[in-house]
């Protein structure tokens, strides 16, 4: 381990740090709109996870990302320990046995797995330098992301399953996969499909799916979330109907205000205005943590910035679309405006790799 | 490039990310377009549904109308009360809930059950009322509560009260919740499901008056149906128009006080305007009991009562009218020529007429009767006589041209016609022919015939009034109709009665009262009445002489009706008491007593007037 290097410190994107900071703290005003009438003080608690979050963000640019490549041998093997731990111990939290308590703080393991898999990822791709995969690669490759992925399933997490999906098929995409090997993986993924349908999914989670054919089928049920969050957000209009004034989520018609679904407060107080604003910013963020692949100075640079920027992506796309209806309810949160310290965490250090690999790409031999 | 020995060429990979890239930013353009449909292009539907989620339309029930009698005092009011509604749609654990609900309002779960399942159609955030007729206390412990369950709603609302008790319960009627399948049999009533309408008498006939118009409110309320303050068209409940009733209290309750312990009638009546002064039926009842959604135990007791304490006699009870039935007898007699008001027949105490021995109720005879002799000591005989001379269909003729068989149109709903036989009537329901020997149970007011206590008061008003007939109402104040005599329609062949043969009539009903007849009961000082009085059979004379033999008193139905004074007539009583002996002497007194009543009224209303 070294410490920061002076100079490197002048290689730090700022910009990419301060769109992340921007982000969150929209999100917060957003989080005091929707929760100042709860007791709890969730603005305050998601200004302290900023704080956490932003010194583990430092602290994972003080070291060399190869350093933490070499160790994602160890990272995985703790995780996989971790993951079957909360299994077992885990309390009951909504239904899933996803959170774990350390100390004060109550953390999802879930979350950190997907950093860990970045890392393990960059380790087993760096030295892959053909075009195209080779099947028994690809088969290696599922394998290692298999384990953790059937325990987040057990748990059951669908929607960071999903996300560990995203970051899978990402990194293979990366790697050159052949048309074969995509016709196989595609019906391996329906094969699992079906079969997860029939056998794994639990009917809370098979009506969420139907609900997004139709959410007016069930509208007291799982379509309730839905329509009012589509309520929030159609009537907030162009303009919005200002902070702390809207209606669906002052009133709580709109559930998981804070967490899931603090982008449909933000449409309904804020309109389109604010909409086009944040996802703006996001594509700005998204777009200077994907294109920062052309400053890495090397193959496991590439796959970190991919997986991480890959990561963001997805849980953005997947939440918006979500909470307008164009898909189903899956529990993925939005990356810095969610309430909530592990999203935000996982969030941080994933961005913390991408500057990590950005501000070291002059090799120092 | 010198570099790459230390950079490897990273350009596939890195091009692929450009690629993912791309994919992403087109995928965010795609869902912020599918945004711009939703908030601008579909903003006024999402608005309309925003609106409709927190805002909730609240019923500010009108408060009724209220009743009064004649002079001002108030026969029906309202007082303050509360009622408590369940919403459905916030309950969280029915069990418990309910075990909670049950606890608070001391009723049992099967009551809330059925409650809850006769409105089960309703929509689930719309209340169901569960419990009303509450006072302040009563409620205290669910306000105290709210928090915890939020699935009940505490409102007041106005409720009717009878500061009188049962007092003319049978002219005021009673209310009743609506039911849900009443609403949508008559969709276009604005009436709504769990309001408490008029079931019978005055407060339904006039139901559309009293009730007045609901105020609205729309009230802001968060998912869990907690009110946070309300919108500003708030529509305030107008209440329903007072009605004033033709009931004169002070009669009222003497005509009730003199059937307190019996079953029976009591019309009074304003013969010169139909207003109806007094109406009495014993049994009665308490209508504050109904007022509450909830008396199920003590409305099916009173359903199920023998003695109908629910039933308005005076217009649905059918009686013989027994003796009272000869004052049609003469007139008809009088204006069909049978008889002048000086024809004599001879009564012996008995006289057999198609083969069968008919005995008058006085044994040893009255001798020779003319008419006003007949009408006084309401000799049988004479009338068996009279009635073979008429046959049946001239006296039915008589009968429906003083009202009998058919409404007389007060304003109560369930009135019945009463029936006067005839032949072609007797031909076309029984299907066999006429007898003559009919004839005379009829002459006497037995047989068949069926008539209602208000029909004999509208009979006996048109008497004395003679010949001009006003239909009897209760309606008052500014809502009475102008007093424009009635004609009946024509009847057969009968010319309308004559001034002089009412005069007959009268003559011999005068001498009732007054002259010592079976009438004089009913006799007040310098107030000059006129009546006639029945005593029905309640079964036939064969049966009722051999429960005499065996020792038993078989009572008849017991009736009074007449007017007073002679002169000007200010009131017409009837009376009918169910098995309550002779008519004179049960009730004549109770018409004595009424008439006496009247007479210090008018006096003291003169003296007022002076």
């Amino acid at each position: 381990m070294m410490m920061i290097d002076r100079r490197l410190i002048g290689e730090v994107d700022w910009i990419l740090l301060g769109l992340i900071l921007l982000q969150s703290l929209v999100g917060v005003f957003f989080i005091y709109s929707s929760t100042n009438f709860l007791p709890g003080a969730y603005h305050v608690r998601q200004l302290i996870w900023i704080g956490v979050s932003l010194v583990a963000l430092l602290l994972v640019l003080a070291v060399d990302y190869k350093f933490f490549v070499s160790l994602s041998g160890y990272f995985y093997g703790l995780m996989v320990i971790l993951l079957a731990m909360t299994l077992v111990f885990a309390r009951l939290v909504a239904g899933t046995k996803s959170w774990i308590t350390l100390g004060l703080m109550q953390l999802q393991p879930s979350e950190l797995a997907k950093i860990v898999m970045i890392l393990v990822f960059a380790r087993l791709f760096a030295e892959y330098k053909s075009a195209y995969l080779t099947t028994q690669h690809t088969l290696g490759a599922l394998l290692v992301a298999g384990v953790p992925l059937l325990l987040i399933i057990a748990q059951p997490d669908l929607g960071t399953a999903m996300t560990f999906l995203a970051i899978i098929g990402g990194a293979f995409i990366l790697a050159g996969l052949r048309k074969k090997a995509i016709v196989l993986l595609v019906l391996a993924a329906l094969a699992i499909g079906v079969g997860g349908w029939t056998i794994a999914l639990k009917d809370y989670q098979k009506k969420r799916v139907t609900t997004l054919i139709n959410p007016a089928g069930d509208p007291r049920g799982s379509g309730y979330q839905v329509i009012q969050s589509k309520i929030a957000i159609g009537s907030g209009g162009f303009a919005g109907k200002g902070f702390q004034k809207g209606t669906q989520s002052q009133l709580r018609f709109l559930p998981a205000r804070h967490t899931d679904f603090i982008f449909s407060v933000i449409g309904e107080e804020t309109g389109f205005l604010g909409v086009f604003v944040v996802i703006l910013l996001y594509f700005a963020l998204l777009a200077r943590m994907f294109l920062s692949v052309a400053k890495a100075r090397d193959r496991a640079g590439v796959y970190i910035i991919f997986t991480a920027s890959l990561l963001i992506a997805f849980q953005f796309l997947v939440n918006i679309l979500m909470i307008i209806g164009l898909f189903p309810v899956v529990g993925i949160t939005l990356p810095f405006l969610s309430y909530g310290g592990s999203s935000l965490l996982a969030s941080y250090v994933a961005c913390g790799l991408v500057l990590n690999v950005k501000m070291r790409r002059f090799a120092n031999v | 490039m010198p570099e790459n020995r230390i950079y490897e060429d990273l350009s596939l990979v890195q091009r692929r990310a450009n690629t993912v890239f791309w994919i992403v930013a087109a995928m965010i353009f795609l869902a912020l377009s599918y945004y711009w449909k939703v908030q601008i292009l579909e903003h006024k539907k999402y608005q309309g549904l925003a609106e409709a989620n927190r805002t909730r339309m609240r019923v500010l029930p009108a408060p009724r109308g209220l009743i009064r009698d004649r002079k001002g005092g108030i026969l029906a009011d309202n007082r303050a009360s509360f009622k408590v509604s369940l919403v459905r749609e916030n309950v969280k654990d029915e069990a418990s809930s309910h075990a909670a609900i049950c606890r608070l309002l001391g009723i049992d779960e099967p009551t809330l059950r059925g409650r809850i399942d006769l409105h089960k159609d309703l929509q689930p955030f719309e209340p169901i009322i569960i419990a009303d007729g509450l006072g302040p206390d009563d409620v205290a412990p669910i306000e105290s509560r709210r928090l915890e369950l939020p699935e009940l709603i505490v409102e007041s609302e106005p409720q009717r009260f009878y500061p009188g008790g049962g007092l003319a319960a049978h002219v005021l009627g009673y209310l009743q919740e609506q039911t849900p399948e009443e609403v949508l049999a008559r969709p276009n009533r604005k009436v709504r499901p769990g309001e408490m309408v008029g079931k019978t008498g005055v407060e339904r006939e006039y139901n559309d008056v009293l009730r007045g118009d609901d105020g609205k409110v729309y009230e802001v309320v968060d998912s869990l149906g907690r009110v946070h303050g309300t919108t500003a068209a708030t529509q305030n409940p107008v209440q329903g128009g007072d009605i004033v009733l033709t009931i004169d209290r002070d009669l009222q309750a003497e005509a009730e006080r003199s059937l307190e312990g019996r079953e029976g009638v009591v019309v009074a009546l304003d013969p010169g305007t139909g207003r109806v002064l007094a109406l009495a039926s014993s049994p009665t009842y308490d209508p504050n009991r109904f007022i509450t959604r909830f008396t199920p135990k003590e409305w099916i007791a009173l359903m199920s009562d023998p003695d109908s304490p629910l039933e308005n006699r005076a217009i649905r009870g059918l009686y013989a009218p027994g003796s009272i039935f000869k004052l049609v007898m003469s007139m008809g007699g009088l204006s069909s020529g049978m008889i002048t008001e000086s024809t004599t027949f001879y009564c012996s105490g008995s006289i057999q007429i198609y083969g069968a021995i008919r005995h008058c109720w006085f044994a040893p005879g009255h001798g020779a009767m003319d008419l006003s002799d007949a009408i006084k000591n309401s000799c049988n005989i004479y009338f068996y006589t009279l009635g073979r001379r008429m046959g049946i269909d001239t006296i039915a003729q008589a009968a429906s041209l003083l009202g009998l068989g058919r409404k007389t149109g007060v304003d109560l709903v369930g009135e019945k016609e009463g029936l006067v036989p005839s032949e072609g009537w007797k031909m076309k329901t029984l299907k066999t022919p006429w007898y003559p020997g009919e004839t005379i149970s009829v002459a006497i007011g037995q047989g068949q015939l069926q008539v209602t206590p208000m029909q004999i008061a509208a009979m006996t008003a048109m008497i004395a009034e003679r010949g001009k007939r006003f239909r009897p109402h209760l309606i008052g104040g500014a809502l009475e109709p102008p007093a424009v005599a009635e004609e009946l329609p024509a009847s057969g062949t009968m010319p309308r009665f004559t001034p002089a043969e009412y005069e007959g009539v009268i003559a011999g009903m005068w001498r009732s009262v007054n002259e010592g007849g079976t009438g004089q009961g009913a006799k007040v000082a310098d107030f000059d009445a006129c009546g006639k009085t029945g005593s029905t059979q309640t079964m036939s004379r064969e049966s009722a002489e051999r429960l005499k033999r065996a020792g038993r008193e078989v009572k008849t139905h017991s009736w009074f009706s007449g007017f007073a004074p002679r002169v000007n007539p200010k009131i017409v009583v009837t009376v009918l008491v169910e098995f309550g002996g002779g008519g004179g002497a049960t009730a004549a007194p109770v018409a004595g007593r009424l008439f006496d009543l009247y007479k210090k009224d008018l006096a003291t209303k003169l003296e007022t007037t002076k």
